[in-house]
């Protein structure tokens, strides 16, 4: 059977001497006027591991922390179990974004790291990358820029914002974060389910479904199955605003 | 030719299509060949017996964490009949034990029970279907007591468009059942007529008079039943074209919604019913081409849009404005104006279909019964979709409802280059673009008015499971 599908949001896989295209440290590097093959010559263990299949733990609240990754293919769900035994979703990872940013100054994971769909990643051994950053100002630049916006995504919903308000920031986020990686920015596939777009958001389910149909009848959005289309993204944005600030 | 009417729905105009497609005997004949009728895609040869219960479970979870969760379609199968018709396909047990229809309806409530709190409770139920058998074997104080145990465990829409239908046997409709019906909430119905021909209703072991059945369709009608389709039969014993022409001179007169014009399929081999059929008086394959033909014409000329796969309705229908929406849908309950929703099949030989996995019962009622008992979802067999049988189904269903396909907007669903993907599927439809039933140009597929009557052949080219020598068996014919 012949079968030839379009490219997908999956990273395409870089080769000894090419960067994955969703590298998030890529540019960094390039500027410094390394290419990956110095970077091996460097001894920094840059490691492609996965798949990891749906439901996958990548690590657990409490691992040892020895390395950050990044999300090469999929999604990766992070979140923690608070005293009462529900689950708080902390953040959803593309590829292209790193995980393991919040365990720098710990020891261990502060939280527990599942993948949703198959999940390929790339892992950096934190100690050698550190020591690396040393000597690149370019690296070093880089990782606080993902630390800061690690931060800035946890504080997003923090605010006393609507459910309309909540929806369509975490679409406009999404859609941006697809779109910074060359993947389309209007339309995309929800890896996550809306008992997690729920937790995240802290709505009830159901509402996480009212108000995206009302968003559907509203022209704002397309939604078949876990398959979206923002219609009207300058309307989304507009109701976003005041939960990205921008 | 009755004058064209152009209805406005939304605010938009849509002129229903009523040009009936062009008869060509020759044409019919030549591709008179088995083939699925694509209810389904797979069809339900495909399924498995090692589809389980875990399985079923794990696409309901699935289809409850959708964004937005599909609303549900409910299938429910009432399996008796009191007396058997030889042309008979269908799954039944014939009784006249009214105990039976208790003791089925027990069981169904534990099959409900089970199954109800699977989906999630914002998720509506905007169809509800029961075929048979014959439903009306079940009394309307039967009927109501197991509506109600619906109503309690599923979230009914409270929308117009909520469709609750029932198929009908005449011949078991008391004064007032139709009234109760409706009291209980059914605004479809379709009855059985196959011919009013009494020599074809003696052959078939059908005895159903005019006026009993005309009797049930103006009680629906009074009841404010918001359509009735009739089912008629061509290729039964016995049957001639001047009694098939009366009987749809009857029908037409009667004006019912939509009418289904059914091939019949001789498969004794499969159905054991048929086997009392006496095979020397069905009618020549010449005979039968010209019921069909008489069939288009009539309905045509009375103002009957042409739905495909034998179904007529009338241009004011939801049917025929929906095929000129591009709106139209199919599953196993037939054409319908119900977008995507996932369909939950209960009793003995339904099917399910949920998220992107097609599951079926048990055929046989003590398997069925033995399951439930045991507090286990009854499956016999399913199977989960590949992501090329996704692409497939979705190209079969629009073909067979529209009997057109927007190429580049199939690209954008399925993210593929059509052309490429289908290419030997594609090589396959040559002959037939010869025969002039199907135009392909880089943007469009689309079946010629020639085409319209041979939509499953065109269909089955784009079947990866097709495999031309299991098909005679398993298959009907096409005409």
């Amino acid at each position: 059977m012949n079968v030839k599908r379009r490219i997908s949001p999956i990273a395409d896989d870089g080769d000894e001497i090419r960067f994955c295209s969703t590298c998030a440290f890529s540019s960094a590097c390039l500027s410094e006027g390394f290419s990956k093959n110095s970077l091996q010559d460097l001894h920094v263990l840059v490691e492609h591991i996965g798949p990891f299949r749906e439901g996958d733990h990548i690590f657990r609240e409490g691992d040892d922390f020895n390395a950050i990754a990044a999300v090469r293919g999929g999604t990766v769900k992070t979140y923690v179990v608070d005293t009462d035994g529900n689950e708080q979703v902390q953040g959803f990872f593309l590829p292209g974004e790193v995980i393991g940013l919040n365990a720098i100054h710990h020891s261990k994971y502060p939280c527990n790291a599942v993948a949703l769909d198959t999940v390929m990643l790339c892992r950096f051994s934190f100690p050698k990358m550190a020591l690396l950053a040393t000597k690149m100002p370019g690296l070093q630049t880089q990782l606080f820029r993902l630390l800061s916006q690690d931060i800035g995504k946890a504080a997003l919903l923090a605010g006393d914002y609507s459910a309309d308000q909540r929806m369509a920031a975490f679409l406009v986020a999404l859609s941006r974060r697809y779109a910074a990686r060359g993947f389309s920015a209007t339309r995309f596939h929800l890896t996550m389910s809306r008992t997690d777009i729920a937790n995240y958001l802290r709505l009830a389910p159901e509402t996480v479904s009212r108000v995206l149909r009302r968003f559907q009848t509203e022209g704002l959005v397309q939604v078949e199955r876990r398959e979206i289309e923002l219609s009207q993204f300058k309307q989304l944005e507009q109701l976003a605003r005041p939960v990205l600030r921008d | 030719m009755t004058q064209v009417k152009v209805f406005s729905i939304d605010g938009q105009y849509y002129l229903p299509m009523i040009t009936p497609p062009p008869f060509d005997a020759d044409l019919l004949r030549r591709y008179d060949r088995p083939g699925p009728r694509y209810t389904s895609y797979p069809t339900a040869p495909q399924f498995s017996g090692k589809f389980s219960e875990a399985n079923l479970l794990d696409v309901i979870k699935r289809s409850n964490e959708d964004p937005i969760p599909r609303p549900l379609s409910i299938y429910v199968h009432v399996p008796f009949c009191a007396s058997p018709c030889f042309y008979c396909g269908c799954n039944r047990i014939i009784t006249r034990d009214e105990k039976r229809g208790e003791k089925y309806l027990e069981d169904l409530r534990k099959e409900v029970a089970m199954v109800a709190p699977l989906f999630e409770s914002d998720r509506e139920v905007m169809q509800l279907h029961f075929g048979g058998g014959t439903p009306n074997f079940l009394s309307p104080a039967q009927l109501n007591e197991f509506m109600q145990f619906l109503l309690q465990h599923f979230h009914f829409s409270a929308s117009e468009n909520r469709d609750i239908s029932i198929e009908i046997d005449p011949r078991c409709v008391k004064p007032n059942d139709v009234a109760a019906l409706a009291a209980m909430g059914f605004n479809r119905a379709s009855l059985g007529v196959q011919d009013f021909d009494p020599e074809v209703q003696a052959a078939v072991n059908r005895i159903q008079s005019v006026e009993e059945t005309l009797a049930v369709i103006h009680a629906c009608r009074e009841n404010g039943f918001k359509s009735v389709n009739v089912d008629l039969i061509y290729g039964l014993p016995k049957q001639t074209v001047t009694g098939f022409a009366k009987t749809l001179d009857t029908v037409i007169e009667a004006r019912p919604d939509r009418i289904a014009v059914y091939s019949y399929a001789h498969m004794p081999q499969l159905f054991k019913p048929q086997r009392q059929l006496d095979e020397t008086l069905l009618p020549t394959p010449e005979t039968k081409l010209s019921l069909l033909q008489l069939a288009i014409e009539k309905l045509s000329q009375a103002g009957y849009c042409y739905i495909g796969m034998d179904h007529f309705a009338l241009p004011e229908d939801e049917l025929a404005i929906a095929q000129e929406r591009g709106d139209l849908h199919r599953n196993f309950m037939g054409y319908t104006t119900h977008a995507d929703s996932d369909l939950i099949g209960l009793g003995v030989s339904s099917i399910s279909h949920i998220g992107e996995s097609f599951s079926q019962n048990p055929r046989d009622l003590p398997s069925w019964e033995a399951a439930v008992e045991a507090r286990h979802l009854p499956i016999w067999r399913g199977m989960n979709l590949s992501e090329d049988d996704v692409i497939r189904a979705d190209l079969i269903q629009r073909w067979m409802c529209q009997g057109e396909i927007d190429i580049g907007k199939f690209e954008e669903r399925h993210n593929i280059y059509f052309h490429e993907y289908f290419g030997e599927d594609l090589k396959k439809l040559q002959s037939l673009e010869e025969d002039g039933l199907v135009t392909v140009s880089p943007t469009h597929l689309k079946a010629t008015s020639r085409g319209r009557l041979l939509l499953r052949i065109i269909a089955a080219c784009f079947d990866a499971y097709l495999n031309p020598s299991a098909t005679v068996l398993q298959f009907s014919k096409t005409i």
